[in-house]
């Protein structure tokens, strides 16, 4: 059986007139059902933009150029709009990082949620209703009955990223996409949310891709984590693994600027330097710049993919 | 020692309106904080959004007025001051901002605003200001080729730098940092945590540092005090708190916090129920008590005082004492 996503050499770029910003440069992820995959990168690593490329949402002027999206073998790229729509919000969800700009202010939260059944399942509105409020009760929206008249401006954070989680779920999706699902939200509301979403995974089987620049979620919600810089995947493996023996020298220094590894009151361990530039040509390594171990082999060659233990990928040329 | 700076039973409320013809409602953003910071010494203040915590730090710098209580600054009362006391505490406490995008005028040259603190008091001539803007650049790890530049030719963590520099250019005693980490980048964060840390060292300065990260706060601070819903619910030495809470919220905060170490991932359960009650209609007796996985009937009915649990702790629940009996 085919894995329930696999991306193969996904490449996605940005036309501009400072050039071509090669956002995404050729990312390898798998996910199979029921798994909980994280990629995890800071701001402008291209972790957002490979989620839009999976949904054929990404924003003008940006465009997929090769590789490909198999969900369940079949390549989504090579869909056309229609059935592109088919897929989305229906068998791949998407829950974005802020509810109160995803959701549209002028409905109310039980006429958003129910618009996936209305459209995918060509429910009626009295049936797609009842159906969005056992969703939202599902998602732990006291009294669902009464708030499906609310509308989102008022609802607090906690109750509208639950909305977000409802009109995700609605359709009962194989997969859903989370694009910093709680970044918005408070630790004790956040932990709620994160809660939530495993009980929901362990119900239904879906796989979930949980983009996040917080590693103690992933420390303790996924299955597998994929490390994502300057647009390629840099490092992956199952997460224990990962946390308990990184190899690239980026994953290293992401976790060893963790305060809650630093002492007290002593300095933490910082990298030099700051992300490149995505535009222009790349020889080498992206992370050579700010590398402590790089030497110039790593400034020259393209730096391929290797297998450092079972299911352990690393993108680097002096890792063990 | 005699606290820098004391607030005692602080209050503001502010006056608030659902919409056009709604009854105007008094919020109480600050229910009363008792708070005290000694020379040279770094209190983390945390807590959630919306628990009062960025109004305590602009009650603290002045910014705007107590509803009620008292401010003191090296012993004077904030209300009191006269025009010349009140320009040498506007020079001695110094803010540094969550969102260096916000903060920072965008038609300012770097070299305006952080010279402008030096104008504002008056201090130096013109060379000797263009010196002294150009070694706090230094001093904040920017290079002085910098100086004429625009904010947004700068990334958000050399914009917090350059915010960092502004703070300082007064030599102040004490400064109020608000989050000025949570809007950073991971490797970013270390950065900037680090530069803190250095010229807190350095210059001798007292902080106030607010934030929600509980191991950013860990990592920086002396002492530690623990908002929820403009109350103190409890204040300490670092350790104390974060490693033996005697309150159940600041137990459920730290139970919350993801965690890396495998070690920690065990033992940790969640049991914050439900969300942040309004300000606007805060619980009767305790603020936590509908969320408290303690709570007994009294919690509902009486509001518990903060106080001295241990030497140095404080806490504000009727239980401590039996929740948390040391083993």
């Amino acid at each position: 059986m085919p894995p329930l996503l696999e991306i193969r050499g996904l490449c996605t770029e940005f036309r501009q007139k400072a050039g071509v910003l090669k956002a995404v440069r050729g990312v390898d992820l798998t996910v199979e059902p029921g798994e909980t995959l994280a990629l995890v990168g800071e701001s402008g690593c291209g972790k957002s933009i490979t989620a839009a490329s999976v949904m054929r949402l990404v924003p003008p002027p940006g465009r997929i150029v090769s590789g490909s999206v198999l969900f369940k073998g079949e390549d989504l790229l090579a869909l056309s709009e229609e059935q592109m729509r088919e897929v989305r919000g229906n068998r791949i969800a998407m829950v974005f990082q802020d509810p109160m700009t995803s959701l549209n202010p002028v409905f109310t939260i039980g006429y958003q949620v129910a618009e996936g059944l209305r459209i995918h399942r060509g429910l009626e509105s009295g049936a797609a209703e009842r159906e969005a409020i056992a969703i939202l009760a599902q998602v732990g929206i006291p009294a669902p009955k009464e708030r499906i008249r609310d509308y989102p401006h008022q609802l607090s954070g906690g109750m509208r990223q639950r909305v977000m989680i409802a009109m995700a779920l609605a359709c009962g999706p194989e997969l859903v996409i989370a694009d910093e699902p709680t970044t918005a939200l408070d630790v004790t509301i956040q932990a709620q949310i994160l809660e939530l979403l495993d009980r929901l995974k362990s119900e239904t089987r879906m796989g979930l891709i949980l983009i996040t620049h917080n590693l103690g979620i992933v420390a303790e919600r996924a299955h597998r984590t994929a490390i994502m810089y300057a647009g390629e995947i840099v490092e992956s493996a199952p997460t224990d693994e990962l946390f308990g023996n990184p190899l690239h020298p980026y994953t290293r220094g992401l976790l060893a600027s963790l305060p809650e590894f630093g002492t007290p009151g002593e300095k933490l361990a910082t990298f030099a330097g700051s992300v490149p530039l995505l535009t222009g040509a790349f020889a080498g390594c992206p992370f050579r710049e700010r590398c402590p171990i790089g030497d110039e082999r790593c400034s020259e060659q393209q730096v391929e993919m290797k297998e450092a233990g079972p299911g352990h990928l690393v993108r680097c040329l002096k890792a063990p | 020692m005699t606290a820098l700076l004391q607030a005692e039973g602080v209050v503001k409320q502010f006056t608030v309106r659902g919409g056009l013809f709604a009854e105007k409602r008094l919020l109480t953003a600050v229910a009363g904080v008792d708070l005290e910071l000694f020379p040279g010494e770094t209190l983390g203040l945390a807590g959630e959004s919306g628990c009062g915590k960025s109004t305590v730090a602009r009650l603290l710098t002045g910014l705007i007025p107590a509803t009620r209580g008292s401010i003191r600054y090296a012993g004077r009362e904030l209300s009191a001051m006269d025009r010349g006391e009140r320009a040498q505490y506007r020079k001695d406490v110094q803010m540094i901002f969550q969102d260096p995008f916000s903060s920072l005028n965008p038609r300012m040259r770097v070299s305006e605003i952080i010279g402008e603190p030096l104008a504002i008091h008056g201090i130096g001539n013109a060379a000797q200001k263009r010196e002294r803007v150009a070694s706090l650049l230094q001093r904040v790890g920017l290079t002085p080729d910098q100086l004429s530049r625009f904010p947004h030719e700068f990334s958000g963590g050399q914009r917090q730098r350059i915010g960092i520099a502004r703070a300082l250019a007064v030599s102040p005693k004490l400064i109020i940092a608000d989050e000025p980490v949570s809007a950073l980048d991971l490797s970013i964060q270390a950065q900037i945590i680090n530069l803190l840390q250095e010229v807190k060292q350095d210059l001798g300065l007292s902080f106030l540092f607010i934030t929600h990260d509980l191991s950013v706060l860990r990592h920086l601070s002396d002492r530690i005090a623990i908002m929820y819903l403009g109350r103190i619910v409890e204040s300490g030495r670092r350790d104390d708190v974060l490693s033996r809470p005697l309150h159940p919220y600041t137990e459920a905060l730290l139970s919350a916090i993801p965690s890396i170490d495998p070690a920690k991932k065990k033992t940790r359960q969640i049991i914050a129920r439900g969300e942040l009650p309004s300000p606007l209609s805060p619980p009767s007796g305790c603020p936590f008590h509908p969320r408290c996985p303690y709570a007994e009937e009294i919690c509902g009915e009486l509001r518990p005082e903060l106080l001295e649990k241990e030497p140095g702790h404080r806490a504000a629940c009727h239980f401590s004492e039996t929740i948390y009996r040391p083993k």
